[in-house]
């Protein structure tokens, strides 16, 4: 059972849920984008619900909500280190279901698998969830093949309704903010889609020889290994670490130790000192990564690891379908069930 | 909350100088670690690195550190009396029960001994705790030998076979890859054997096939993986190989599993 | 047959070699122009030329075999395609009004090129609303990045596009991306140090390669669009030469100004005894000097802080007189 709001007084209660909560959501960011006069839609920060964009999948996903592109671990000088203090509210994150599904993902990398992670931790713990309704799928989005066009555990949930806006508030503490603002009972259904845009087909299981079909070889010459297709995923979780000593410091040797997004697509992700590297190929580095999202974490964690929402297809500037690499895979997993070739 | 990535300071209590490009930093450390698991050892500014321990004292471990990038080019201007800072220990480590009782094989390259130092000292210190020991150790060159003081001792420990890839002329030294003397090994009972193999990837690749040509089976072999890690934790993703993290998993893996671990 | 040569080629026709016949040329400022003036220019050619139709290289059609006696009836027909281009005119139905200023010509820009760092045709069109119909021999090429596919600097008057490059730290991943293609495809102005990128404002061309390479919009536009501005290129008899920068990191506004005001100086200092009243604007500087051009074309520009203005411009080019 929710309620319909206005703009005005859905601007209210958001008001009062910023007086606890950073407030992200995807956005248009005017200009943003790779090309002239074109605009990328990413999460950033709201003051009502019109500023998100609805008839949209957003470029990049939720996750540097949760997990920053750049995160200082400690600050240091000659003889001191300081852990940066936790941002100062919590996060209330509007996303949508494939999102949500990945949010489970990020949890199992940052909290269970090896020790939890002591920044992570801090921000999801105080971390609240509003789950936008999704009508139809979009470019590329095949979640119903991934079973996650639905979820649960949010915290709230929102869809548009003409100049009002639906939203269901489960959560308590959200809940809460509302008491005294009007808004018209009503109750809707939670809008998810139940077709993909594109079909696709996750081999059950692969054959043998998966990690060196030739099909991984097509993509030696075309991919150019910018690593977008990591960047925008939001169930990738890769970093590496940066020490520096801040150059403009008079007194002493300050500086800071962070982490930042690191992709398996990128040159230098396995380089070790000493010149010892792996994956020099970008079809092996593809192979990594494919094999990861929908067989190498499954067997690590039981289920598949990619969520289905397409955006490293959309955002790929050569244009490398992941849904069409599946398929090849897939039928490649079928030829070698039957014996046929690879 | 415990903060994984937060290090502590630990002294360096004594630098043993092998070559000019490796040096053992006897690090103070008291608490339980095993040989071949890693220490994130770091200075601030210039970063971290995983380094395996290659021996423990009561109250230290031995980091074997090869001086090859920013991180360890800078540790290698630290003097005894200073600090370096380490999180760990991190990863499986060897666990000497595997080996325990059996005809012990060691193959090891380079900076590949560090992780395996530990064990071989150990049951070269306990003779009656396996069946029998022998170990080779390859290098590049003469120059390039490590452990020199351990390499004396081991010599009357155990059946040890020094070989360097190359040497002048006239050099009295073994020469030739590892490889050429994995077929010189000698056991009375097949069965019983237990090998470990740690080096640079192509070496191991190699070693493990000549074993498997002497007939020891998969079970029979243990390996050490390197990779780059970033944390340690499982977190950073860099190490992952199919469906193992070597930081969490290994870097130590029966070659059951090893022999799977594709990159 | 009597023709007034001089009136026809004002009305933007050819007298060609063949004697009675003239060619119609079609302008279409920044070359930018919809089917319904294809078809139109398709109908001219076939009711009253031989139906052969150049595309000129300043983004024209030159519509051949057209009888001088039939150049009313193009002209009733031109109407449509000057209506739909929104071409200045004096008198409707007249046809194109001038040709000395040439077509403003203009790279595809924006619209669908990944390089462009503005919309070519839109701004060409702006130059054509501000400075048709008019009979002084200018030639204005807009450009949409520095690689100049329009020759831009062949021109008195060239337009480049140039953006500058906003950089977030936050977003920075250190991929280095920016710092490749700036070194490969551009002028090596970027480089890292202390994991994030640094620019060399001063070597920076503006051609916003480092945002097209970023992959996490940690490099992004300004969301002013800037242009360089080269002027008296030229080709021709005497002293063909590539336009040299006037200004850098300047803004429509001011370039319209510029141009403006050019045509002011030329009016001013152009030979009256040169022949046929044409003289070269490059060629009225190079007799002026270019302090006196200068300061005609700054009168009453007020110029962006970060603008640079040359002080002295010197052209190259081969000398043949």
């Amino acid at each position: 059972m929710g309620k319909l709001w206005n703009r005005h007084q859905a601007r209210l209660l958001l008001a009062r849920w910023q007086e606890t909560y950073d407030i992200y959501a995807p956005v248009r960011m005017p200009g943003d984008g790779c090309f002239s006069d074109t605009d990328t839609v990413r999460y950033g920060l709201i003051d009502s619900l019109e500023e998100i964009v609805w008839d949209q999948k957003s470029d990049y996903s939720f996750k540097e909500a949760l997990l920053p592109i750049s995160e200082t671990l400690f600050y240091f000088t000659d003889d001191n280190a300081s852990v940066p203090e936790a941002p100062k509210k919590k996060r209330l994150i509007f996303l949508r279901s494939c999102e949500m599904n990945a949010l489970r993902r990020l949890d199992q990398m940052y909290l269970n698998n090896g020790p939890e992670d002591f920044y992570y931790k801090r921000i999801r713990q105080d971390a609240r969830f509003v789950l936008m309704g999704c009508d139809t799928p979009f470019a590329s989005c095949f979640c119903a093949s991934m079973g996650t066009n639905t979820c649960e555990g949010y915290h709230a949930y929102v869809h548009p309704d003409g100049d009002r806006f639906y939203l269901d508030i489960p959560d308590r503490e959200l809940a809460a903010c509302a008491d005294g603002l009007a808004a018209e009972d009503a109750s809707q259904p939670v809008k998810s889609v139940t077709e993909d845009a594109v079909s696709v087909k996750i081999p059950d299981a692969l054959p043998e020889n998966a990690a060196t079909l030739d099909l991984w070889k097509d993509y030696s010459s075309r991919c150019i290994s910018c690593g977008r297709c990591n960047f925008v995923c939001p169930t990738c979780t890769c970093f590496t670490m940066q020490d520096l000593f801040y150059r403009d410091n008079d007194h002493g040797r300050a500086g800071e130790r962070r982490r930042v997004w690191a992709s398996c697509q990128v040159d230098g992700y396995t380089d070790m000192a000493g010149g010892i590297c792996f994956r020099k190929d970008p079809g092996e580095r593809m192979r990594f990564k494919v094999l990861h999202k929908i067989s190498d974490y499954k067997k690590r964690f039981g289920y598949h690891m990619c969520v289905g929402c397409g955006r490293c297809e959309n955002i790929c500037p050569e244009y490398i379908s992941y849904t069409e690499c599946l398929n090849r895979l897939d039928a490649a997993a079928r030829s070698s069930a039957e014996g046929g070739e690879q | 909350m415990r903060n994984e990535y937060i290090p502590f300071a630990s002294r360096i209590c004594r630098i043993i100088r092998h070559t000019d490009l490796e040096y053992t930093f006897q690090m103070s450390y008291s608490g339980e670690v095993k040989p071949g698991q890693f220490f994130e050892v770091s200075i601030p500014g210039y970063g971290e690195a995983p380094i395996s321990v290659s021996g423990i004292g009561e109250d230290t471990v031995d980091l074997t550190i090869r001086r090859v990038g920013k991180v360890t080019g800078e540790i290698f201007e630290h003097g005894e009396g200073r600090s370096l800072l380490m999180r760990g220990p991190y990863g499986n480590g060897f666990s000497l029960e595997d080996y325990r009782g059996r005809e012990l094989v060691i193959v090891a390259g380079g900076t590949g001994v560090s992780p395996v130092r530990g064990v071989i000292d150990y049951f070269g210190g306990h003779p009656e705790k396996t069946a029998s020991l022998q170990v080779i150790t390859g290098f590049k060159s003469p120059r390039d030998i490590l452990f020199r003081e351990d390499l004396k001792r081991w010599e009357d420990q155990m059946e040890l076979t020094l070989t360097v890839d190359a040497a002048d002329e006239g050099e009295d030294i073994k020469v030739g890859l590892v490889t050429k003397y994995i077929p010189d090994l000698h056991f009375s009972d097949l069965a019983n054997v237990a090998a470990i193999v740690v080096g640079p990837p192509v070496m191991m690749r190699f070693a493990v096939a000549a074993l498997k040509d002497l007939g020891l089976t998969d079970e029979q072999i243990w390996i050490s993986q390197e990779r780059k890690m970033c944390c340690g934790l499982g977190k950073c993703g860099h190490c992952r190989m199919g469906d193992t993290y070597i930081c969490l998993d290994g870097p130590v893996f029966n070659y059951t599993k090893g022999r799977n671990l594709l990159d | 047959m009597d023709i007034n040569t001089k009136k026809l080629k004002k009305n933007a026709f050819r007298v060609t070699k063949k004697r009675g016949i003239a060619a119609s040329r079609v302008r279409v400022p920044g070359g930018l122009c919809n089917a319904e003036v294809l078809e139109q220019v398709a109908k001219i050619a076939r009711e009253y030329g031989d139906s052969s139709v150049h595309l000129t290289t300043r983004q024209g059609f030159e519509i051949e075999g057209i009888s001088m006696e039939d150049m009313d009836k193009v002209n009733a027909l031109l109407q449509p395609i000057i209506e739909n281009l929104d071409i200045n005119q004096t008198e409707p139905g007249a046809g194109y009004p001038a040709s000395g200023t040439r077509n403003v010509s203009a790279c595809i820009g924006n619209r669908v090129c990944p390089f462009a760092n503005y919309n070519t045709a839109a701004f060409a069109k702006r130059i054509e609303d501000a400075i048709f119909p008019n009979d002084l021999h200018f030639k204005i090429a807009l450009t949409g990045c520095a690689n100049d596919c329009i020759k831009a600097r062949m021109h008195d008057f060239g337009i480049i596009g140039m953006t500058e490059p906003q950089y977030d730290p936050t977003r920075c991943v250190s991929c280095g991306a920016c710092v490749k293609g700036c070194d490969s495809l551009s002028v090596k102005a970027l480089h890292a140090e202390n994991f994030r990128v640094v620019r060399s404002h001063e070597k920076c061309v503006g051609c916003g390669v480092c945002v097209t390479k970023c992959p996490t919009r940690a490099m992004t536009r300004s969301s002013r669009k800037y242009y360089r501005l080269t002027i008296m290129g030229r080709t021709g008899k005497r002293n063909p030469r590539l336009g040299e920068d006037f200004l850098i990191w300047t803004d429509e506004d001011t370039i319209i100004k510029v141009i403006l005001n050019t045509y002011k100086f030329v009016e001013k200092y152009i030979d009256p005894k040169a022949p046929g009243g044409k003289e070269h604007v490059g060629y009225i500087i190079d007799r002026v000097g270019f302090q006196e051009f200068k300061k005609w074309a700054l009168d009453g520009v007020d110029l962006l802080p970060e603008t640079i203005v040359k002080d002295n411009v010197y052209w190259s080019g081969i000398h043949y007189r």
